[in-house]
């Protein structure tokens, strides 16, 4: 480990002068025969590389492990398999010996420099975690489309607006750095929420540590392309929120900003959502058809920051044809977060099983 | 992650007005921290989304009203003298409504005791 004190340079630039930095990459895995190789591949060649390669294979029964075996990477096998990411992910923890560690899942490429980047953001010793920009790798059918202007938007400005004023809501499940102490302070990743990456930064931030956002440090996931695997991820990450607002609801009170975004999207995602799917159509039907407005009124809300990415990357037409493909998803995850939170507050049921959404 | 709606609702407001204020919590942090340094290109980007938000919804508004002749149709429902007030009703609403929660919210806050996040053990 380089001594910081023996010279003016920050950590991150003393690692990039070495070209490695003291990071393990896990990478949970379960039947990831056709996508395992692109992630070993772009985390090996990465700008500043990661001291370690960890694939946790989570009794796969495919040929995942050789694939990585090949690719020269380490491959752990716990006993029997984990049951979720998490699971998976905690088994590997016992297996690090560096500072910091590096989750990303099994379906997730990154921009040469992504780790690069996200590593400047551990100069700050309160900083316990950081994550990046998320664009899906495919955008072909109507739910990857959808997907693909969502994150656009969010991360263009949702997000932005989030870590200024130091509060990401997320550190992204798919791709995030960690201090190795804090998620050994932590006992890993919880089994106790269905959205254990928000749980994670939401403890992070009662405890008083530092979680960043930054944009450059760009991921590419593959996202749910059907409305089956779209549905079962929709679902896991409604009941995830339900259950962490309620987990951590008095802790994140006091913590500034955190807990107004948290209230809004509450709002929005219940009261706002029963109007949309409810009240507009019967205000539609029995006052005027012009109320059908509700449902294009906020365009502008979410064409402007989308386009703006888009126009950056060149990709202005793919978003601008891809926006009737998030009108459909929206509608969908209001009506799933309804399902979710009548399950979870009504009818007490907690959702406990993780299933796979891609 | 989103939850629910993005893009709608009191929180696509909130997110505007946090990016409204972020010239003048910068200024702040400027003028009272000398190792501070105003991040220009990160407040004017998130303000000019913002402004282009804004403007895009003035101008939704403009091709609504139109489109679908809602200046007639609200005078011959509504008083007409007072149609900028109704045409601006739903923006008054939506910021009350942000207001009351995020009043609420800080009520809550002031009046519930601090305690540290539980860990799975």
């Amino acid at each position: 480990m380089l001594d910081n004190s023996t010279t003016k340079n920050s950590l991150s630039e003393n690692y990039q002068e070495r070209g490695t930095c003291p990071v393990t990459v896990i990478v949970p895995a379960y039947n990831e025969a056709d996508c395992i190789a692109d992630t070993v591949n772009s985390l090996l060649n990465q700008t500043l590389s990661p001291e370690v390669i960890i694939v946790i294979d989570d009794g796969s029964t495919d040929s995942t492990a050789d694939i990585c075996h090949d690719l020269g990477v380490t491959v752990i096998t716990p006993p029997q398999n984990t049951g979720s990411k998490a699971g998976a992910q905690n088994y590997a923890l016992s297996h690090i010996e560096t500072e910091f560690t590096l989750a990303i899942d099994a379906d997730t490429t990154l921009k040469s420099d992504a780790l690069e980047k996200l590593f400047a953001a551990m100069d700050d010793p309160e900083v316990v975690a950081a994550c990046g920009f998320v664009i899906p790798q495919f955008v072909n059918t109507l739910w990857e489309r959808g997907r693909y202007v969502e994150y656009l938007m969010a991360f263009t400005f949702y997000k932005e607006v989030q870590e200024y004023y130091e509060k990401p809501l997320i550190s992204s499940g798919c791709f995030s750095l960690f201090r190795t102490e804090y998620l050994q302070q932590v006992n890993g990743w919880s089994l106790r929420t269905m959205a254990e990456d928000m749980d994670l930064t939401w403890t992070a931030y009662q405890l008083g540590k530092k979680v960043r956002f930054i944009p450059s440090a760009i991921c590419f996931p593959i996202e749910p392309h059907n409305f089956d695997f779209m549905r079962k991820q929709l679902k896991r990450w409604a009941h995830g929120f339900i259950q962490n607002v309620r987990l951590h609801w008095k802790g994140i009170l006091h913590v500034p900003f955190l807990r107004s975004i948290v209230a809004v999207m509450c709002w929005d995602a219940s009261i706002a959502s029963i109007f949309y799917l409810m009240l507009l159509p019967l205000l539609s039907i029995t006052v005027s058809p012009l109320f059908l407005l509700g449902y294009i009124i906020d365009l502008p809300m979410i064409l402007v920051p989308t386009l703006i990415k888009a126009y950056s990357r060149g990709e202005t037409w793919k978003a601008l044809s891809s926006i009737p493909a998030f009108m459909v998803l929206r509608v969908v995850n209001s009506a799933i977060f309804l399902e979710a939170l009548f399950k979870e507050i009504v009818l007490k049921k907690t959702l406990t099983t993780y299933e796979k959404g891609h | 992650m989103n939850i629910g709606l993005p893009g709608a609702g009191v929180g696509g407001l909130y997110y505007l007005a946090c990016a409204a204020f972020m010239p003048i919590k910068e200024s702040f942090l400027t003028l009272t921290r000398p190792d501070h340094q105003f991040r220009y290109r990160l407040v004017i980007t998130q303000l000019s989304i913002a402004s282009g938000i804004i403007l895009g919804l003035v101008l939704m508004y403009q091709l609504i009203k139109a489109l679908f002749g809602l200046e007639q149709l609200l005078s011959a429902q509504l008083d007409s003298n007072n149609l900028v007030f109704y045409s601006l009703l739903p923006i008054l609403i939506s910021s009350a409504l942000l207001l009351i929660i995020l009043g609420l919210v800080e009520l809550f806050a002031f009046f519930s005791k601090k305690r540290q996040p539980g860990v799975d053990s």
